[in-house]
Formats: C-alpha cells, structure tokens, sequence
C-alpha cells in the first residue's frame, strides 16, 4: 500500500506540532491558545459539542482556516503565509469531509486520479491502477465509471477517502466524516477508517463515534470553548474523565 | 434515479388510466371539467390561428420581394460594381461557406456527433439547394450553383479529415474553426496586390454574412473574455477586481447602440487621423465587449452558487489555486449556467443587427433599404419581415436545440 509509515516509537519526532493556536473569526475567538502535538502513526480523536473548535482546529492545520497566532508544524513544515508550504503541507496530508465533497463533474475515478496526475504529475495509467487499487480496498472497484450523485452516500464518503489517500498523504483528517451518513451506511465507513487505522496512518478524527473512538484511537482530546479541555487515552477518559466538562459531555452522549 | 420494476410480488403496473395515450390525455388534457373547457377553447383558437396564418403564408402572401432580393438577402452590396470594381467576387464568401462545410463534417467526423452530422447536412444541404433556384443564368451563373453544390462533397471531406488524418482532435478542430474564420475575413476582405483577392471595403459587407460573422467572432470571444473578468471581479487583487468591476459595469450600463455610436464617434479620435479605420472592426469589439460584461455576470452567478466545499476539497488535495479554477469551479458553474450563456449568445446573435445604426446594410437593414429603394415591393413589407423573422428564429432555435444537447451530453440537472 501507498503508506508505509508503520513506527510508533515514542522516541520519533512529532508529525503535527501546534502551540497556542488561536483563531478569530471576525470577533468571536474560535481557538484560544490550542497545543497539542501528534507522533507518526497516532490515531487522534477529538470530542466536543457544536461550537467547540474541532473542526477549525483540524482545518488549520492543512490552512482551510488560516490561524492568527501560533505556531503550526505539520511534518517539519512551518504553516506560515507562504503558499509553498502551504501547497507541500497539503500534498502531505489528506482530507475527508463530512459532506463528502466529491466533484459532481468528474467520474468516481477521474475524481481521484485528479489530484495525483496534476499535482503529482503521475502517468494517467499510473494514476488509475492506483485508483483501481483504492477503490478495491475501500470496498467499490465497481463503481469507477460511476459519477458521485450515483452514488449512495456511504459509497461517496469511501470514494472521498480513497481520493485523498490517492496523494499516499502521511497524514489524514476526518472531519465528522460519518455525520452525513444513515445509520446502516455509518458502519461501512468506520470500517474503511478501521482497515486505514491498523495500516499505521496517522489520523486526526473529528466524530461523534464513540464505539470508534473507544475501539480505534490512541488519544482522545476533549475540547470546549476553543481549548483542549482534557487528553487521555479512550479507555481511561470515557471510564474516569476528569474534568468536569467532560464528565458532562460524557454524561449526555452515552 | 427511476427504480427497476422489481421481480418481486408486490411490485404490479401502474393503473391504466395513467399510461398511454389515453392516459396521457386524461392527465393532461381532460382531468377535470374547467380544464376540459380550457382544453377545446384553446385548441379552437389554436386551430384557428393555424387556418389563418397558413392560408397567409399559402395563399395571400406575395414572396417575389424574396426572389427578387435575391443574393443581397446573404451578401448584401458585396457582389456589386462598386465594392468589387468589376471583378466578380462572388467566389470568396462561397469558399468561405464550404470551408465552414468541411468544418462542420470534420466536427461530425471527430467523434461521430450525431448533432454535428445534422447540422453539416443541414447547411450543405440548404447550399446546395440554392444552385437549383429557378434564376436566370444571367442572374445566377453556373460558377456560382457549381461552387454551391460542393458544400455537399465538402462535409464528407471534412469527417474524412477527421477521421483519417492527424487533424482529428479536438484541439486541431478547434484550431482550424479559428483558421477558417480569419481565411474568412481574409477572403472577405481582400489582400492588396493579390489580383484576384482584390480589397473590398467593409462598407460593401452586408446581408445575414456579416450578422454571422459579427456573431461568430462575439460568440467565441465574449466567452473567455466573460470568463476572464468574472473571475477577475472575485480576485482578491484590489486593482484587478476594481478596473473589472469598472469595466463590466460601464459596458453593462450603457446601452448597445449609444457604444456603437460611441465607437464610431469618439474611439477614431483617440487614434491619429492617418491610421486606417475600419467601422466593422470597432462594431465587432463593441458588440464582443458588451456581451462581454453580461457574460461575466452569468459566469459569476455560476461560481457563487457552488458549494465552497468544492474549492476546498480541491485545495485540500494540494491543487494550487488556477488548477482549482481551472478543473474545479468553472466547468461547474459553466455547466450549471449554459441556459443563461446561451440566452446571451442568442442576445448577441440579434443585436448584431443593431450595426445598422452605423451604416451598415446587416440583414435586416439590407431589406429594408430594398423596399425603400423598389417602392413597388412596399406592400410586400410584411412578407419580407415574416421572412426575416423566420431566418432570425431559425438559427437562435439551432443554438437552443445544440445547447439542449450539450445539456443533456454533460447530464446537466441530473448529476
């Protein structure tokens, strides 16, 4: 497979760095000071209620949201204004949406041998047996020739992964990727996120999941009101969290 | 997307009354008693229009003004003495014509369009039928119906050219569509020191060829102009988006005649005197430049109905901005427009007879000045309108019936 980052090692050099972090849209302040750091290979999950930051969080960090103050540092490349680094940063880290986001125009399979060959300059035939080979492992080799709206929204939301990791990114981020989905639909795609996890991707989840949260990640970071409110690994924060903010989200969705 | 009849038990044929014609009828015609009413006093008077107008056409009206217009209706004063100075020009815009057959075969040709097909016959057809109109030889020589009939072997030329040769790519086509129209006006115009492509002034240009040609050239380049100044009003530039701004909304607020007033009263005083002026040119950049503007606000309502996730997702898999625009959001919001860009390619198709204004003898004004100048053809006024009008329809219904296609080709409202 394309992604061969496979160390855990606590000794490696973070993949994604933040420090104090901060994020104003107009004047509400969306991030107030976010640090946190992720290792290569560490499946994060974030938690929170609506309005808490996780997903301006996770888009800073591939600069769909430009921060205000801060440092980011995704795979030793400084997020600054340079369009450079932000064009390296995001060849390196791949993204799923809650709404899929799928070019309605282009083939399942043009959809994601786009990227490759215009960013990557790969050969189209390469392209498409790297295509052909995603769409097989998320499930749906039969569907390339299909356009998204042909699609049900489970089999768009693994098209969608399969084009991001299309790029063989080091890094992905899902933001609410199940949240759009039925109920019966869910399940194929934590499935996928489930397969790409035990590959030793690292992964930044933003979810309302918790049986995948509690099953599949290394971390969970709780947030509120634009601040990490508490870091821990599943088992211990749904059974023993110890703030109390988080006690209460917890209280309320299980 | 329709679901299958399914084998299973439960899935049975709609009820009867609701398929067929008899159903078609019912549902449509006779559902209820007040539109059952509506159906027969409609259809009365529908029935009655047709009577009348068909008896018009048929029986009442008198199309000599039509015959008797003759070339001038296509070609205007082109043809004549003085714009030809003897010589018999008539051969250049013909060539020009079969060129436009071998193109529209090749465009059959390139990937067995079946729109295109009907279109290349169409136009060779309606050529070649020309060279049996029941003039005189005097009037209409053999030259001139030999050069009509070869319309016919040109559109198998052309789909041959396409199919056979390197040229057949879309790129090449295109490219040589864009040839073919300068060989055009070339051919049009005149070279000077070539004896037989003696200069022929462009106030001789006239008839429904020099509409074409004013809508050709507006057609193919208010597109990548609208385009251009649409994304340019959405630039994060400053100076860009205001000198776009600037443009669309001075061009898109005055009216068409006052700029081709304009463009034939102040633009010369802006060059030196000895330069050489060309009226047709200045209406062309005028015409192109108007459309322009209103194209560029239908570009831009079409990038703003587009979900900012696309974009996003675009930029999230590391395509720099223009490969964004480029592959991303405009064949989206092109595609999700096509209806108001052809309103404005049809809008620009009949403006183009506005260059009457400065002078020139398009179409319309070709008819007109005839009557004028035959007072025996003024009753025949309403004929020759009628005729015009037919003409006028029968090409924007063309660009309606291909932009339907190129709908339906793209999936437009279905995916």
């Amino acid at each position: 497979m394309a992604v061969e980052e496979t160390t855990t090692d606590q000794g490696v050099e973070d993949i994604i760095v933040c420090r104090d972090v901060h994020k104003w849209y107009g004047n509400f302040h969306a991030l107030k000071g976010v640090s946190t750091t992720v290792k290569p290979g560490e499946v994060v999950v974030i938690l929170g209620p609506s309005g808490s930051g996780k997903s301006t969080l996770i888009r800073t960090i591939n600069h769909l949201e430009q921060h205000q103050r801060g440092d980011i540092i995704v795979d030793g490349i400084e997020l600054s204004g340079d369009i450079r680094n932000i064009d390296a940063i995001r060849r390196e880290v791949g993204m799923v949406f809650q709404s899929f986001n799928l070019f309605p125009h282009l083939s399942v399979l043009q959809n994601i041998t786009l990227a490759p060959t215009k960013v990557r300059h790969w050969s189209k035939s390469q392209a498409e047996e790297v295509a052909m080979e995603l769409l097989t492992r998320v499930g749906i080799p039969e569907q390339s020739a299909k356009f998204p709206a042909e699609l049900s929204g489970g089999q768009q939301q693994r098209v969608a992964i399969a084009r991001a990791l299309a790029m063989q990114p080091k890094i992905m981020l899902f933001d609410e990727p199940t949240s759009a989905l039925d109920p019966e639909m869910i399940k194929e795609v934590l499935d996928v996120m489930r397969e790409l996890a035990s590959t030793g991707m690292t992964m930044l989840t933003v979810t309302h999941e918790i049986g995948f949260a509690r099953e599949v990640a290394d971390r969970v970071i709780m947030m509120d009101e634009g601040n990490i409110v508490e870091e821990a690994e599943p088992n211990e924060f749904f059974t023993n969290p110890r703030n109390e903010r988080a006690q209460l989200f917890l209280s309320q969705i299980l | 997307m329709a679901s299958q009849p399914t084998s299973r038990p439960e899935a049975i044929l709609p009820p009867r009354s609701e398929v067929g014609v008899i159903g078609w009828l019912h549902a449509n015609l006779f559902s209820s008693l007040l539109n059952s009413v509506l159906t027969l006093v409609s259809g009365a008077l529908l029935l009655l229009g047709l009577w009348f107008g068909l008896k018009w056409i048929f029986f009442a009206a008198d199309w000599t003004v039509i015959s008797e217009l003759g070339g001038r209706f296509l070609l205007g004063r082109y043809n004549t003495e003085a714009a030809c100075d003897g010589q018999n020009c008539f051969w250049r815009p013909q060539a020009a014509l079969i060129m436009v057959s071998v193109l529209l075969g090749a465009a059959w040709g390139l990937r067995s369009n079946q729109v295109a097909r009907t279109i290349a016959w169409l136009v060779a057809g309606v050529s070649a039928a020309f060279a049996f109109l029941p003039y005189s030889l005097e009037t209409m020589g053999l030259d001139v119906r030999i050069l009509l009939l070869l319309n016919l072997p040109a559109v198998p030329l052309g789909w041959a050219l396409a199919r056979y040769t390197p040229l057949g790519t879309g790129t090449r086509i295109t490219i040589l569509g864009v040839a073919i129209f300068f060989i055009t006006l070339i051919l049009m115009r005149g070279l000077p020191g070539l004896p037989f492509l003696q200069p022929v002034s462009v106030v001789y240009w006239g008839g429904l060829s020099l509409n074409l040609i004013l809508a050709v050239g507006g057609i193919t380049l208010s597109l990548p102009i609208g385009i251009s100044l649409a994304l340019g009003r959405r630039s994060n530039l400053p100076v860009v988006k205001v000198l776009c701004i600037f443009f669309i909304e001075v061009f898109r607020g005055v009216p068409l005649i006052t700029l081709l007033f304009m463009s034939q009263t102040l633009v010369p005083l802006a060059f030196p005197e000895d330069m050489p002026q060309n009226s047709l040119f200045r209406a062309a950049v005028v015409i192109t430049l108007f459309s322009s503007a209103y194209m560029a606000e239908n570009i831009r309502g079409g990038l703003q109905a587009l979900h900012p996730g696309q974009a996003e997702a675009a930029r999230a898999l590391g395509l720099p901005g223009w490969q964004t625009t480029l592959l991303i959001s405009l064949p989206q919001a092109i595609r999700n427009v096509i209806p108001a860009i052809v309103g404005q390619f049809i809008g620009l198709f009949k403006d183009t007879s506005l260059v009457y204004i400065i002078g020139m003898l398009d179409v319309v004004a070709i008819g007109r000045s005839f009557i004028q100048s035959n007072p025996e053809f003024l009753p025949s006024a309403r004929e020759l309108f009628v005729f015009l009008a037919a003409v006028f329809w029968i090409f924007t219904y063309g660009m309606s019936y291909v932009s339907g296609k190129v709908e339906d080709y793209l999936g437009v409202g279905i995916r």
